[in-house]
């Protein structure tokens, strides 16, 4: 039995469409958001940001800038030598000496209006010396290669982190099993295939912003759109060397993260920049172009995927390298790495595996988490190669799948041993999608005398790989009328967790999720605390937490009641609010007169309010070793399997996204409605990214569209049909067996978009994104390297 | 977030006299005035501080740059009607449909036909239907009110005098009978700059084409619709040859090589050329 189940009765909230908590906020656009905060004691930093992607910085004059009126600070480089980094302290909070990507920050002007402070930005003047350029990660790689890092091997950096000074290398990790010279000799036939793409955006709704304060007795109060309160909390302490009590981090409503909030950056420069204004608040947002260039981005990719199998379709070699853009510093970018190592032959067994996974500075836009957390990239390596490989082998790419799928009993990358509540069903994604494709029906079918239109499938996991460490608490308390508050340090990104941690919360009280209320701010002074709202951990971490606490309130409501109702504890049942004998139900007191203690008809009062707490960690995690790839970074893998359908114009190759499907293994679908919207947001948006997303960089790695107008994300009208189902085999971990869902709905979509787009156009197609101009290349034969693409 | 990062006055005269006067004034101020209309341009250029004024002039509630309808045998498009409003106004699908491709519908509610005619953007899609209708122009400025062919004073962007401004465009309403023909080729979004817009219309004469996000400007060639309109040759040798006479180079950016455009071109005007010469209309 999952967590939460107690056996027998039906589920009356679990799986219910309730609507989302903040929705009501969010239609009529009262939701406040970090950026809508306004206060007349504000002051307003603006950002200065340098136009070349690798320079050197000769001189900052600032000298007419700081004499506009209104203007209070100024902040360069030179005002704080702390270097920041998750996972390599790597980076200056603003740039000093020299600047390493198109859009890095050089000086930060406070004054006490946005618009003053952004004329006197205009006035700063900075001299660069601009150096040579590095583009991707193999140009990083080759001898003579300009250095970025020159001092990598002095940087503080976390465990796990395995840089190579001297070059461009951040991180490295090897993932091994088997005897690859034994696996190369059972090989009958061997392919080999090449991916790549480059550094894109996230393109959250909301634009990132944070205010920061530091009030008179040095506590620092910050309020930010992130994704990761507590760990602002934690760095902050670490680097300005306070203590993290000190420290006090509010996370309102958040405008869409997709990975991107849970970078730290733009709350540490507008600490610099209260600290220049005599610790005033100040407000600092980002303009979108900032947000698109400046801020943390999604990763880029190369990578050689290089596979052995037998001629009936069994891979029994595989060797992988990886090379991740992680751009000018390397943030999260090493441990999207360690996360795509640590799955990186996709949902696969392969007895025997060499996977090579790097990170890689380039003078790009540096990278940080995006939904899915490295592995719509390293899916997208291994799903382009399965399908050639099935080209190769003549099999049916989805029957070659199936022979390959890792099932329980097969170790996965990390030698973790896969079981049936570990491991997702992706064999019954795969029946149900292969029903829903119409896979048998056909592949290729030509429309008319232009006209193609072709499936493409694809499947994935995805282990949802957190610090060992990380936890996650809750806690519930009552109001006078009987309904319950509950909070946890879950930021609500618009992914609807706080809502499905109502549903839990209320499913086990037996009451309404109606009759629950959810903080919608998450502050680290009293919220209790989650690690950071991402890799799909709400529902799981939370979730358990909310469980606890819970049963935490219900043992504290039973022993008041067995006062009152002369009965045992244990013949205690709650249910509809009130909490009754289970022999003799009309034996029964409702929670609304014991919830804050009960009050004898006399006046004398036993017990008080009632607060339930609870806590979650994941069991048994330790962190991958990074020469063998051996540990257990995460508890379960998440299945599904995808389908696209296209319609190619074969003359220009334009072509039109028919029907997209994806089917998931939930474990349990929590709230139906919102994990339906999950997925095709998810899905969406990797189709966004196969489609079109990319950051399209001139010979100085400039980047060409910072702008909406310029850089084209999917619009509503112009997505095809979604076709979504659920397979419910419950994850014994996950409460009431759920399942992680946030990311999953995206992972697999670029390689389907591929793999359909290359059976339809004929030729293989490996690079993201599918522009029509590329395939148009790839079909005439000319080189893939026009300024468009 | 103030949008626009630099002050500046606004005016908003009632005629079109007070309107160039005031332009007058205020340029001999130092105010480098612009003529105001639906102000996208200005908006979006201003906060990249591509565009600079201390001075807009609203021209849009003036009534002739607001006049929508048919006058002596013309339709007459006021220069401050949206690009909605023409479209929705349904009179002349070639120009409404047209100017339908241009950015989204939100914009279009601002966007105005005379705002998009005098864009500092290369593509100015909607004066395309205007030059293969010989469609005139009505200008005002310090020198009078005068009214022209379009094809006169059209030559890459609009020619206009210094405190000129664009009242109105006139079609002959003829025109709205005729097979026309409007494509718009993007690199890959349903919003976006052209790869490649083509208007087109078949008069007894011929085929007539202009052209945006070709080259670097928009543009009619009579020469290229001689070639074109050549009916002994076969339609892809027409276009093959008309684009040996195109009046500047390919554009090749980061919408798409000049290869690829050319090649996008070549398609949609093949599958133009077929439906005019059936006498069908194609309009996306």
């Amino acid at each position: 039995m999952a967590p939460g189940e107690s056996g027998g009765s039906a589920l009356a909230e679990i799986g219910r469409s309730v609507p989302k908590k903040e929705s009501f906020y969010k239609v009529t656009g009262t939701a406040r958001y970090t950026g809508d905060r306004t206060e007349a004691r504000y002051l307003h930093a603006s950002l200065k940001i340098s136009p070349h992607a690798h320079a050197r910085i000769l001189g900052i004059d600032v000298a007419r800038a700081r004499a506009l009126p209104g203007v209070r600070a100024i902040v360069t480089g030179a005002d704080c030598d702390v270097l920041t980094g998750e996972e390599i302290r790597d980076r200056p909070i603003v740039a000093r000496d020299r600047v390493r990507y198109h859009g890095e920050v050089v000086a930060v002007v406070v004054a006490d209006t946005e618009t003053q402070a952004r004329q006197a930005v205009d006035l700063i003047e900075v001299r660069y010396e601009p150096l040579p350029v590095v583009q991707s990660p193999t140009e990083a790689m080759r001898p003579g290669a300009p250095i970025l890092h020159e001092r990598l091997g002095e940087y503080e950096k976390g465990p796990g982190v395995v840089p190579v000074p001297g070059t461009n290398i951040a991180s490295i990790i090897y993932v091994r099993l088997g005897d690859m010279t034994q696996g190369w000799a059972l090989s009958e036939t061997i392919v080999e295939n090449a991916i790549s793409f480059k550094p894109s955006d996230h393109a959250a709704m909301e634009t990132r912003s944070a205010i920061a304060e530091i009030l008179p007795d040095g506590r620092i109060h910050v309020v930010s759109s992130t994704q990761a309160p507590f760990a602002v909390k934690m760095y902050m302490a670490k680097y300005f060397g306070t203590e993290a009590g000190q420290v006090e981090v509010e996370a309102p409503l958040v405008g869409g993260a997709y990975g991107g909030k849970a970078a730290i950056q733009l709350e540490l420069i507008a600490y610099l920049a209260s600290r220049a204004a005599g610790g005033r608040p100040v407000k600092a947002m980002y303009t979108r172009l900032q947000d698109m260039i400046t801020a943390p981005c999604h990763i880029g990719l190369e990578a050689i995927v290089r596979l052995g199998s037998t001629k009936e379709g069994k891979i029994v070699a595989a060797h992988l390298t990886y090379r991740f853009d992680g751009g000018a510093y390397d943030d999260k970018s090493s441990d999207v790495a360690r996360a795509a190592a640590g799955d990186c032959t996709g949902p696969y067994a392969f007895e025997h595996l060499h996977c090579e996974c790097l990170t890689v500075y380039t003078n790009h836009p540096y990278a940080s988490a995006f939904r899915g957390y490295g592995h719509a990239e390293l899916t997208f390596a291994i799903e382009r190669a399965i399908d050639a490989l099935a080209e190769e082998l003549q099999i049916d790419p989805w029957t070659l799948r199936m022979i390959n799928i890792a099932r329980p009993g097969d170790l996965a990358p990390t030698r973790d041993l896969l079981n049936e509540s570990n491991l997702g069903d992706l064999p019954a994604c795969m029946e149900r999608m292969k029903a829903l494709a119409g896979w048998d029906d056909w592949k290729v079918r030509q429309v008319d005398d232009f006209r193609i239109r072709a499936k493409g499938i694809s499947c994935f996991w995805k282990n949802s790989s957190i610090d060992p460490n990380a936890s996650s608490g809750a806690i519930v308390s009552f109001n006078v009328d009987g309904s319950m508050n509950l909070d946890t340090g879950v930021v609500e990104l618009g992914t609807g967790t706080r809502t499905v941690l109502a549903q839990i919360l209320a499913e086990r009280m037996r009451m309404r999720t109606e009759r629950i209320h959810v903080r919608s701010v998450v502050d680290t002074a009293i919220s209790p605390e989650h690690w950071k709202t991402v890799a799909s951990r709400g529902v799981f971490m939370a979730g358990r937490a909310v469980l606890h606490a819970a049963d935490d309130a219900i043992r504290q409501l039973k022993a008041i009641a067995a006062c009152v109702l002369r009965a045992d504890p244990e013949d205690l049942e709650l249910g509809d609010e009130e909490v009754f004998v289970r022999g003799d139900p009309h034996v029964r007191i409702e929670v609304k007169k014991i919830c804050y203690g009960y009050m004898f008809p006399n006046g004398n009062t036993i017990g008080g309010q009632i607060i339930g707490r609870g806590a979650y960690t994941q069991r048994r995690m330790n962190p991958m070793n990074p020469f063998t790839g051996e540990g257990t970074p995460g508890p379960e893998w998440n299945v599904g399997a995808h389908s696209v359908e296209v319609e190619l114009d074969t003359r220009d190759c334009t072509y039109r996204i028919v029907k997209a499907i994806s089917v998931n293994d939930a474990g349990r679908v929590m709230n139906r409605m919102g994990a339906l919207g999950q997925i095709k947001g998810a899905m969406s948006m990797g189709l966004s990214f196969a489609n079109r997303e990319t950051f399209l960089f001139d010979n100085e790695a400039r980047v060409q569209n910072p702008t909406l107008r310029d850089y084209s994300i999917f619009r509503y009208g112009e997505n095809p049909e979604y076709v979504v189902e659920f397979v419910e085999r419950p994850c014994l971990d996950g409460p009431y067996g759920a399942r992680a869902l946030g990311e999953h709905g995206l992972i697999g979509m670029p390689a389907a978009l591929a793999s359909a787009l290359s059976r339809a156009s004929g030729v293989r197609l490996n690079r993201l994104p599918l522009f029509p101009e590329r395939i148009w290349r790839a079909r005439m034969g000319y080189a893939d390297d026009s300024v468009s693409l | 977030m103030p949008m626009i990062p630099f002050p500046f006055d606004y005016y908003r005269p009632a005629t079109l006299q007070e309107a160039v006067a005031l332009f007058g004034e205020l340029d001999a101020g130092g105010k480098r005035p612009l003529y105001y209309n639906g102000g996208t341009e200005i908006l979006t250029l201003g906060r990249m501080r591509e565009v600079h004024t201390e001075a807009v002039i609203d021209v849009k509630r003036i009534p002739e740059c607001r006049m929508l309808g048919r006058h002596a045998g013309m339709f007459v498009w006021g220069a401050s009607l949206t690009l909605s409003e023409v479209h929705d106004a349904g009179l002349f699908p070639l120009l409404g449909k047209t100017g339908a491709g241009v950015a989204d519908r939100t914009s279009r509610n601002k966007i105005t036909l005379g705002g998009n005619i005098c864009s500092q953007f290369i593509y100015k899609e909607a004066v395309l239907p205007l030059l293969v209708t010989d469609s005139l122009v009505r200008i005002v400025g310090p020198t009078g009110d005068r009214v022209a062919p379009i094809g006169q004073l059209f030559d890459q962007t609009l020619r206009l005098g210094g405190g000129d401004l664009l009242v109105q465009a006139m079609t002959a309403t003829g025109y709205a009978e005729l097979p026309y023909v409007t494509i718009k080729r993007r690199k890959s979004s349903a919003i976006d700059y052209p790869l490649v817009t083509i208007a087109a219309i078949r008069t007894q004469e011929g085929m007539r084409f202009a052209f945006s996000g070709l080259c670097a400007f928009p543009f009619r060639s009579l020469e290229m619709e001689d070639i074109l309109n050549n009916r002994e040759l076969p339609i892809a040798q027409r276009i093959q040859l008309a684009s040996a006479a195109l009046p500047g180079p390919i554009l090749n950016d980061i919408k798409g090589s000049a290869l690829y455009r050319k090649h996008v071109w070549s398609v949609a005007m093949t599958e133009a050329m077929e439906a005019l010469e059936k006498g069908a209309s194609i309009g996306r």
